[in-house]
This record gives structure tokens, C-alpha cells and sequence, in this order.
């Protein structure tokens, strides 16, 4: 440690490089925090757990007890063992007492991603619903025609204010905050849609998994979508060199060079999809592998043979996209992770050390700032899985029952997890013995009496 | 073995001994030799941790009830140890307590208990002492008490919740104590003036009650003649009735005395001999910092006490009637008893002294009234309660000591018991049954069914309020049902006499299975026949006995007459077989069976007697019946006869016992049939 920070001085190593291996450090250090308690107020599963955006100091949580509630996670509400355990309550919950709460399980809470004055739930009630965050009222409500499983906002979004909300029901919904109303009604999906996220790459680009197995790539401003991931199209051999992948840039020569066939505008895709995602949809149709009627349908309803693929057997049951947007990982009820590359919509092929997953409900991934680290809840246990090798680096045992959720809190590398035993744990990366623990009061010591 | 004992370590081998057992404990020794062998080194420690820990997984709760043991023995006293363990404690947790359902606890179910019961005790010790620093303990201690509801014992908190009840409730009633002493202090002059005001009234009225009697024996002393009472016993009595007349009685005259009197003993008896006595005990209770004030008030509180009761003493001697009252108020009965008793002594006075029954006499008329109107109300109460026959008894003595008066009582009285008493020696021992609700009632009425203050309505459907049980049913319903009771009695043995000349021994109820029903016999195993037509042959039996006799004396000149006597009396009797089995009922083939089997049986039996006396002659042969023939003929048929005669007697004997049971089931059981 000492050295590196020398190093760091000496201009040996660049401070971007230095912070990310004290960062990854760190992570590899994770384990259950003895001293940061968050006191949950949940008398249900943790369904969702959300850290906010902005600050990076507010914890999210919905539970299935029709309830969701905030915590500062920075400063502690007191303090229990003499200052050893830090107890953090929650600083206010909204549950089925509140006149306009929900009924039904909150299966889905979300902070605004701007800043933290507002806070989106749905639930099984088939309401999704816009808070207030500091007088705790509704302030919007959104009817669905069936029960929403997951709701997202784009962390990017400059241009607009949607909530994008998965349900029961075959149709994603656009729920638009600053008028009140659906802005669009996106179909394609054969059966519910258990989970939605946005792209981190572009605003307009939705990404949405059904328990039909399929994983649909919606662009807001048309009709339909405009991908279907196919876990049958898969490119072993373009996976990209694992440290220079994570490390470095992603445009990549040798990548470009060894896609063959499909070299057409690889290296450029990345700028475009930041640019805009049409010249993203042209370079994916027109990689797609199928042969010359499909080149000439470029419009959305695309043929039926593609329109049918799927990601997974069974329900797609959760979805993120690394912090580049390059790279989807989405977990599956066939109890697979995959690892999708974007610019192509090709299954990588990693194989994840497995594992069971819950397949009933929908779970929630986190992935570490760097893209190295993949956090899945596999049934009572979180465990930590190097994303490019699929080797399980960490296991996290705690909870009694099934993990729902888990949240990667990037500014001081703490993983927080829900499950089913109403618990929310929190992971830190462990402390320095402080020899300072004052004697008087603990003696967690050896007590040899013979 | 060596190498794999070498792998294992010595702390493997240890545990693997210690949990070896069947024993509710580990052998102090082996734990001791663990303990000290783990504290040596870390990599020991680590090794135990991992068996430990592999052993709690057997499928077995004795090995993982020791186990566990252990593992607590180690988790109190080694950090490293509770690091590793903690870090699988859901594991840990999953096979101790057993709380996963896809994981039982595995076989002998008792030990499985007690594994689990000692899991949970210890998962909360730990959490008490090692909490703070583990997270996870914290986690599992919360999860099996908040989210699954098992039940700790908590036994710190209970043991400190008890100590805390407990001095509390000594602080309260310490307080209250202290509260009443105070109070007490405050007003101790104005009890004490209260209680003296009393006392002084009721020596008052006393007073007045006194003076009032002083002039009444002189009266009496005046009438009286020494003369007529010559016998000591007649003056002894005399004595006593004086004796009697000296208490003062109420009249009209010191009514108004006697009413205050009374109220004041009540008030003294009631209010402050109790408050008194609550003081003293207050007293003696309490604890206060001057002790001299409060010996003070107690010394002079026991005073109060001790004059109280000697005034009480007072009122009860002066007046006869203030005790009952006082204590009596409230029960009617008695009261009126008491007063009979006035009334009687009254009478026993007015007979000898004739003065008083000159005052008395109006009142006692009237109570005499009374006493009859009481005694045959009494007696009809008698009839409903047993209990209080003694007192009704009682009663009786003395109504035969007055008995001018309540002569009449008497004799409704008597006439009542004699009635009672030979219906109540008639009347049969019943076990309870809902039977004897109309007892002796005959209900041929229907009834209603839904109209018993249930109220049915809408509640599986409509009701319907016409529903009626028919009388019949009812009758049905109210039959008396009694469980059989077998009547116990020893067994008589068979007694037929045997071949080899003793006779048969054998035990049964009803027949025998060799020699038919069992009948009484005499020494010699003849039956002594009990059948109606009996009483007139038993004199000829005498008859022959005495013959008998004779023929004795004489040896044998008689024989052949008594030999014929005999043959006579046999055909008699197979006739009556013959009688017995027509009126039985029985069909042809049984009758013809009967009938076989009665002469093969008597010609056997003469053939005994024959064998016994030891004379066979021919001319006896020609006298003799058909059947004796016919088996003379056919010995083996003969034989084949008795063998069914045997199966035929119990077959008919069964027979006929079941018949008598169907007959007594049908006299039960009238509605089946």
C-alpha cells in the first residue's frame, strides 16, 4: 500500500490506475460489516434496493410489505456497543398506513436519477407511483394493467423524464413524469416483462427482459424494437482480451481484426451509440447475421424468425448493463448469467461458475464501478464473479433466505443486499484492526480457563 | 489408521472420542485433553473448527448434540474459533436447530429435542456475550427470534425480570405500609376516642339492662316453695331454670335497650375489633425509623384490644340473645331455630314457675304457631335434602320435649318419614342416565326438536322449527342402557362321578364337557335333583336311602328291591328329560336326540351302579328299557352315543343359553324387535 502510494508520487503510476486498485482492493476485501447495521423496518422480503445517484448517501429500499423506506447510510442514527455498532434507522418509510400507500408488495423502488427529491415505486398493486421525498406524499400515479415487476430511469436522460415500468402485462409502458400520462406503449414481449433497464450508453435506448426469454432493445423515438438478443448467435472468438478490456479503452485493433466477417464499423460503434442510436440500430442490423431479406427490412417489425429468438430458457429475471454500456449481463429463471456483448447482440459465451438462482422473482444484478466484479444473488447467498473469466472471486454468506437484491454503493465500495429474511447486510471492505478498541468495555478475546 | 490418524491431528482423533458416546455429556477428561490440546496451536484450532464442524453434519443427533458441546466449550473461549464459525454459522444453525425445513434433524427424535433446545440456549449465550462483535451471531439471533418466532429461553432477562417484579412488589408494599402507619399516626387519637365512645355506651346500656334484672328475682324468689322440689334432680333442674331466669330476657319493657345494645356489639364486633386487629398486624409489619412511637401505639392498641374482647365477653353474658344475632343476622333458618329454642325454655320455665308464663304466655302462643308452620315446612324440605336429616332429628327431640305444642308437627312428620322410608327401601340403585329425567313419567308426546333457545337461524341453511321427534324415538333415546355386570362367585366343580372312582374336578359355569350340565350332587357324585317335580321324589329318595340302610344292616337281601326302586326312579327321571325337552321347544330331531342321549346317559348310570355293586343278573336285564338294550347290544354304539351325548348336552345347553339371552335382549330392547 505504502509503496504504491510512493509509486503514485513518483509518477510510476497514474492516479487513475492507483484509485482503482486501492478500489478493487478493497473489494476483494468485502465482508460483513460487524459496525454498520442498517435497522430495517420491513416486515416483508427487500425487494429493491437502490443507493441515489446524486450523492451516493441515501439507500432506497421496497419490501413486499407494501413498504418502502430511506436511510442516510452515511451518518448513523446512534450507535449501540459502546460506539462499536453503527445503527442506521431509516429516516422515514411509507408503507400500507399511509392514506395514498401502496397495497400490494413494492417490488420495484428507484430513486429520481437527478436528484433525490423524488423517489418512483411500483407494486403489485398495480400502481406505480411518484413520491415526494421530503413531505413523503404521492405525487403522481401511474395505472397499470398489471401487477410491475420493475421499474427504471435512465441515469442519463437530459431529454426526458420517463419510467419505464415492466408488468404482467406483454406491453412495456413509458410513463411520462412531466405530463402525467404514458408516453408510449412499447409491444413485442410475449409475456410479462419482468425487468427494464436503460441503456448507459444512450437515453433513448431501453432494454427490456420478458418471461418469454427474450431480451428486446427498444429505441424510444420509433415504433417497435430494433433487437432481439439470440443466445444461439454467440462469437467465443471476439471476446475481447480481459485486461485490456477492463482496463483500458474499448476500442480495441485487435478486436476489430478478429471479428471477421462482420468488421463493418465495429471500432466506430461506440462513439456512434453515444452519438445517437440510430447509427446504432443501422450497425446492429446490418451486423445481424441473417441473410438478404432481412438486410432489406430495416424497419423494426423485423422477420418473425429473429423477432423469436431468445436470451434464456425460461424468464429473463434480471438485467444490467456495465457502466460503458458496452456489455449487458442478464440473469435467467434456466439459472444462467450471460454476458452479451451490445455491438453485436452476441452471447460471449462466459460461463459463470453456477450457482442456482431464484426463478420466481425477479433479482437484482450490481456490477462494480469497473466492470470487473459481477454481484448476482444466487438463493440465500451473494456471490462476486469476475465478469470476463466467470470466476467466482467472493461468496457472501448472511442472509437466511433468498437474496432478492443487492446494490454496489461505488463512492466507498460497500455492497448492501436484500433478502427474504426482511434483512438489508451491509458489505464493507474490512477494517484495519484499530488496536484502540477500548478494553473496558468488550473483551472479544480468548478466555482460556484451563 | 496411523497415517490417517496423523492427518487428522490428535484434536481429530480426540473429537471423534468425545462424540463417540451415548452419554448426556462429554467425558470431562477427553474435553479437557481438547481444550488443552487446541489452545496449544492455531492450526489445531482450525483443524478442530473443520471437524467440528464435518461432524455436525452426521446424520445423527447424539453426535451433533456432543458436538455442539463442544463447540460451545471452545466458542466461550477461543476468538479464532468464534471467527471461523461464525463465519458458517447459518450452517451451524441449519443442523443444530433444524429450523430449514428441507433439513430435519436426523434420528432419535428425544435427543434431536433436547439438540435443538440446547442449540437455541446456546445461539442466545453467545449472542449475549459475543454479539457485539459479530454480525452475523446478531443476524442469526434476530432471524430465528423475530423472523421464524422460536422460543429463547432468555434467561438472563427472565432471572433479572423476576428480581425486578419481585422488588418492586416489596417496594410497593412497603410504601402502602408505610401510607397506612402514617394515616394511622395522623387519626390514632380520633380511633381511639371513637372505640372508647363505644365501650362507654355499651357499659351504659349494660347498666341499664342491670338495674332492670335487679328487680326481677325477687319476683321470683317470691313465688317460689322449696317444698314441692324434693329430689336433688328436681332441684337441680330447678336450679338451672333459675339459673336461666336470671339472664335478662327482652321484653317490652327494655326492647329499646336491647335494639341499642345490639347495635353497639355489632359495631364493636364488626368495625373495630377488626380494625383493631388490622392495626396491630400493620404494626408489626411495618418498618419505621422511630420505633419507639410505634411500640408505643402497639402496647397501647393491644390494651384497646384486650378491653374490647372483655366487653364483648361482657355483652354475651348479660344478654343470651346478642351473640346469635349478631353472628346469625343473615340466615333465616337459623335464626328461627334459635328462637324456637327461646321459645322452649320459655315453656320448660312457665311450667314449674307459674309468674312468668302469666307474662310470657302471649307470646308464646304465637310462637308456638309459628314452630308449627315452620316444622311442616321444615319437613317438606327434609324430603328434598337428606343432609339435613340430623338437624330435622333434632328438631324432633325437642318438638317431643314440648309436646303439647307441636304434637301435630310431629305426626306430619312421622307419617312423612314412614312414607319415605318404605318407598326409599323399595326404590332400586341407579347408575345416573339421562332415563331418570321422566322417571316414572310416561312421555308418549312428540317434541320439538328446534325449539330448545339455540338460536339456529340461517346458519347452514334454513331452518326448519316444525321439526319433531317422534314419542317413539324419544322412548329410545330415554332407554335405560347398563353395562352387563358378570355376578362372581367361586366356581363349583363338576362332581360326576369318574371311572376311576373319584369324581371329576373340573370347574366350569354351566356344563361340563364330559358329564353335561352341572348339577348338585352328593358325597358319592349322585345328582341331587332340584327340578319342580323334585319335592316329590325327594321323600322317596329318603325312602331309599333309608332302605338303603336297611339292606345294609341286613347284607344284601334286599337288593334286587332296591335295584328296582332305583330302576324306577331312573325312567322317572328320563321321562322328565323327556318333559323338559318338549317344553324347550325344540324341533324333532333334537327332541329324538334328546331323547336318545337321556336313556344312553341313564342306562350308563345304572350300569355304574350295577358295576359299583357288583350283581348282574338277567332277570334285572329283562326289566330293563329299551334303551338299556339296545346299548347292551351295540357296546359301540353305545360308546358313539355317549361321545354325542357330550356334544348334544352342549349343544343344547348353548342352545338354550343363547335363546335365554335373546329373550332378555328382546324385554330390553323392545324397540328392535
Amino acid at each position: 500500500m505504502w509503496k504504491e502510494i510512493g509509486n503514485r508520487e513518483m509518477g510510476k503510476i497514474r492516479p487513475n490506475s492507483f484509485s482503482s486498485q486501492v478500489k478493487s482492493n478493497r473489494i476483494s476485501n468485502l465482508q460483513l460489516s460487524n459496525n454498520k447495521d442498517i435497522v430495517s423496518p420491513h416486515r416483508g422480503s427487500i425487494n429493491s434496493l437502490q443507493v441515489d445517484l446524486t450523492e451516493g448517501r441515501y439507500l432506497l429500499s421496497g419490501a413486499s410489505d407494501a413498504s418502502a423506506a430511506v436511510y442516510d447510510i452515511q451518518r448513523p442514527t446512534n450507535y449501540e456497543g459502546n460506539g462499536l455498532i453503527a445503527k442506521h434507522k431509516c429516516l422515514f418509510s411509507v408503507d400500507k398506513q399511509h392514506e395514498k400507500g401502496h397495497k400490494y408488495a413494492i417490488s420495484s423502488a428507484i430513486w429520481y436519477p437527478v436528484d433525490t427529491g423524488l423517489f418512483v415505486t411500483g407494486s403489485y398493486d398495480h400502481y406505480v407511483k411518484v413520491w415526494d421525498t421530503n413531505t413523503t406524499q404521492v405525487v403522481m400515479n401511474f395505472k397499470m394493467p398489471g401487477k410491475v415487476y420493475r421499474t427504471a430511469m435512465s441515469p442519463l436522460a437530459t431529454s426526458h423524464m420517463l419510467i419505464a415500468a415492466g408488468t404482467e402485462d406483454v406491453q412495456v409502458r413509458l410513463c411520462d413524469i412531466a405530463s402525467g400520462a404514458f408516453a408510449h406503449t412499447l409491444s413485442g414481449h410475449r409475456d410479462g416483462v419482468m425487468t427494464v433497464e436503460w441503456s448507459t450508453s444512450s437515453e433513448w435506448v431501453l432494454i427490456t427482459g420478458g418471461c418469454d426469454g427474450a431480451i428486446r432493445f427498444w429505441d424510444i423515438r420509433r415504433a417497435g424494437c430494433f433487437l432481439v438478443l439470440d443466445q444461439s448467435q454467440s462469437q467465443l472468438g471476439r471476446r475481447p482480451p480481459i485486461l485490456a478490456r477492463s482496463a483500458a479503452n474499448k476500442v480495441n485493433v485487435s478486436k476489430s481484426l478478429s471479428a471477421g466477417q462482420n468488421s463493418l464499423g465495429k471500432p466506430r460503434a461506440p462513439q456512434k451509440k453515444v452519438a445517437n442510436g440510430h447509427g446504432m440500430k443501422q450497425s446492429t442490423i446490418g451486423r445481424m447475421p441473417t441473410k438478404g431479406s432481412a438486410r432489406q427490412r430495416l424497419h423494426p417489425g423485423m422477420l418473425s424468425i429473429q423477432d423469436r429468438a431468445t436470451a434464456h430458457y425460461g424468464a429473463v429475471t434480471g438485467l444490467k448493463v456495465t457502466d460503458d454500456g458496452m456489455y449487458l449481463l442478464s440473469a435467467g429463471s434456466d439459472s444462467r448469467i450471460k454476458l452479451w456483448d451490445l455491438e453485436s447482440g452476441y452471447n460471449t459465451l462466459v460461463n459463470y461458475e453456477m450457482v442456482r438462482l431464484q426463478t420466481s422473482k425477479a433479482i437484482q444484478l450490481a456490477i462494480s464501478q469497473d466492470s470487473a466484479q459481477v454481484f448476482v444473488p444466487c438463493m440465500t447467498v451473494v456471490k462476486a464473479f469476475d465478469i470476463w473469466s466467470g470466476k467466482m472471486s467472493l461468496t457472501f454468506l448472511g442472509h437466511y433466505e433468498s437474496v432478492n437484491c443487492c446494490w454496489f454503493g461505488s463512492q466507498d465500495q460497500e455492497l448492501y443486499t436484500g433478502g427474504n429474511d426482511r434483512q438489508i447486510l451491509v458489505w464493507s471492505p474490512c477494517q484495519p484492526i484499530t488496536d484502540d478498541m477500548d478494553a473496558g468495555h468488550s473483551k472479544d478475546q480468548d478466555n482460556w480457563s484451563d | 489408521m496411523e497415517v490417517e490418524m496423523q492427518e487428522r491431528g490428535k484434536v481429530g482423533t480426540l473429537i471423534e472420542k468425545a462424540t463417540n458416546s451415548t452419554a448426556a455429556e462429554v467425558d470431562p477428561r477427553l474435553l479437557k485433553a481438547i481444550k488443552s490440546v487446541v489452545r496449544s496451536s492455531d492450526s489445531e484450532l482450525r483443524l478442530a473448527a473443520h471437524t467440528l464442524m464435518d461432524l455436525m453434519k452426521r446424520d445423527h443427533s447424539q453426535v451433533r448434540y456432543l458436538t455442539l458441546l463442544i463447540i460451545d466449550e471452545l466458542f466461550m473461549r477461543s476468538k479464532l474459533f468464534r471467527t471461523l464459525l461464525v463465519e458458517n454459522l447459518d450452517q451451524l444453525l441449519a443442523l443444530s436447530v433444524g429450523f430449514r425445513r428441507n433439513m430435519p434433524l436426523p434420528a432419535p427424535p428425544a435427543i434431536a429435542s433436547t439438540l435443538r433446545s440446547k442449540a437455541i440456549e446456546f445461539l442466545e449465550k453467545w449472542n449475549a456475550s459475543f454479539g457485539i462483535h459479530y454480525r452475523q451471531l446478531r443476524l442469526g439471533f434476530d432471524y430465528l427470534k423475530n423472523t421464524l418466532r422460536f422460543q429463547f429461553p432468555n434467561l438472563q432477562e427472565t432471572a433479572a425480570r423476576i428480581e425486578r417484579e419481585r422488588r418492586e412488589r416489596e417496594r410497593r408494599t412497603r410504601e402502602i405500609l408505610q401510607n397506612k402507619f402514617e394515616t394511622l399516626k395522623a387519626n390514632f387519637s380520633s380511633v381511639k376516642e371513637e372505640i372508647r365512645a363505644t365501650v362507654d355506651e355499651i357499659g351504659q346500656c349494660l347498666d341499664i339492662v342491670r338495674t332492670k334484672e335487679e328487680c326481677m328475682p325477687p319476683i321470683l324468689l317470691d313465688d317460689e316453695d322449696f317444698v314441692e322440689f324434693r329430689s336433688a334432680e328436681l332441684r337441680q333442674i330447678r336450679l338451672d331454670s333459675l339459673k336461666e331466669g336470671e339472664k335478662v330476657h327482652e321484653n317490652n319493657d327494655n326492647k329499646v335497650v336491647f335494639d341499642a345494645l345490639r347495635e353497639l356489639y355489632k359495631l364493636l364486633v364488626t368495625k373495630h375489633l377488626v380494625s383493631v386487629q388490622e392495626r396491630i398486624s400493620l404494626l408489626i409489619r411495618v418498618e419505621v425509623a422511630d420505633s419507639r412511637s410505634r411500640d408505643s401505639m402497639l402496647k397501647e392498641l393491644i390494651d384497646i384490644r384486650n378491653s374490647l374482647m372483655s366487653v364483648k365477653k361482657d355483652c354475651e353474658e348479660s344478654g343470651c340473645a346478642l351473640p346469635k344475632t349478631a353472628k346469625n343476622n343473615e340466615e333465616e333458618e337459623e335464626d328461627f331455630w334459635e328462637e324456637g329454642n327461646f321459645g322452649s325454655t320459655e315453656n320448660e320455665i312457665t311450667t314449674k314457675p307459674g309468674k312468668l308464663k302469666v307474662v310470657e304466655s302471649s307470646n308464646a302462643e304465637e310462637k308456638s304457631k309459628s314452630i308449627e308452620d315452620r316444622n311442616s315446612k321444615k319437613s317438606n324440605k327434609r324430603s328434598e335434602n337428606l343432609a339435613k336429616v340430623p338437624a330435622s332429628n333434632k328438631v324432633k327431640a325437642k318438638d317431643k320435649d314440648c309436646g303439647n305444642l307441636s304434637s301435630k308437627g310431629k305426626e306430619t312428620l312421622d307419617s312423612e318419614n314412614s312414607v319415605r322410608g318404605e318407598l326409599l327401601a323399595e326404590a332400586p340403585v341407579l347408575n345416573w342416565g339421562s332415563f331418570l329425567d321422566n322417571w316414572g313419567s310416561v312421555s308418549n308426546r312428540d317434541t320439538l326438536a328446534n325449539q330448545k333457545g339455540l338460536e339456529l337461524d340461517n346458519h347452514w341453511g334454513r331452518v326448519d322449527y316444525d321439526a319433531v321427534i317422534p314419542a317413539e324415538k324419544i322412548a329410545e333415546l330415554n332407554l335405560q342402557a347398563t353395562i352387563y355386570q358378570e355376578k362372581l362367585g367361586e366356581i363349583q366343580p363338576c362332581r360326576a362321578p369318574l371311572s376311576k372312582g373319584a369324581l371329576c374336578q373340573r370347574r366350569d359355569l354351566k356344563v361340563c364337557p364330559f358329564h353335561g350340565p352341572i348339577i348338585p350332587r352328593d358325597d358319592a357324585g349322585n345328582p341331587i335333583n332340584q327340578n319342580s317335580s323334585s319335592d316329590d321324589t325327594d321323600p322317596e329318595l329318603g325312602s331309599d336311602l333309608a332302605e338303603q340302610l336297611a339292606k345294609q344292616a341286613v347284607k344284601n337281601v334286599r337288593e334286587q328291591d332296591k335295584e328296582e326302586a332305583r330302576k324306577r326312579k331312573l325312567a322317572k327321571q328320563s321321562l322328565q328329560r323327556e318333559k323338559l325337552a318338549k317344553v324347550r321347544e325344540h324341533n324333532e330331531a333334537v327332541l329324538r336326540d334328546a331323547a336318545m342321549a337321556s336313556t344312553s346317559r341313564s342306562a350308563a348310570f345304572g350300569e355304574d351302579m350295577g358295576e359299583t355293586v357288583g350283581e348282574r343278573s338277567v332277570g334285572r336285564r329283562n326289566k330293563q328299557t329299551l334303551a338299556s338294550m339296545l346299548r347292551k347290544k351295540v357296546t359301540t354304539k353305545d360308546r358313539l352315543a355317549q361321545r354325542l351325548l357330550n356334544t348334544r348336552a352342549t349343544d343344547a345347553t348353548i342352545r338354550q343359553m343363547t335363546q335365554g339371552e335373546d329373550a332378555t335382549y328382546k324385554e330390553a330392547f323392545p324397540n328392535q324387535w
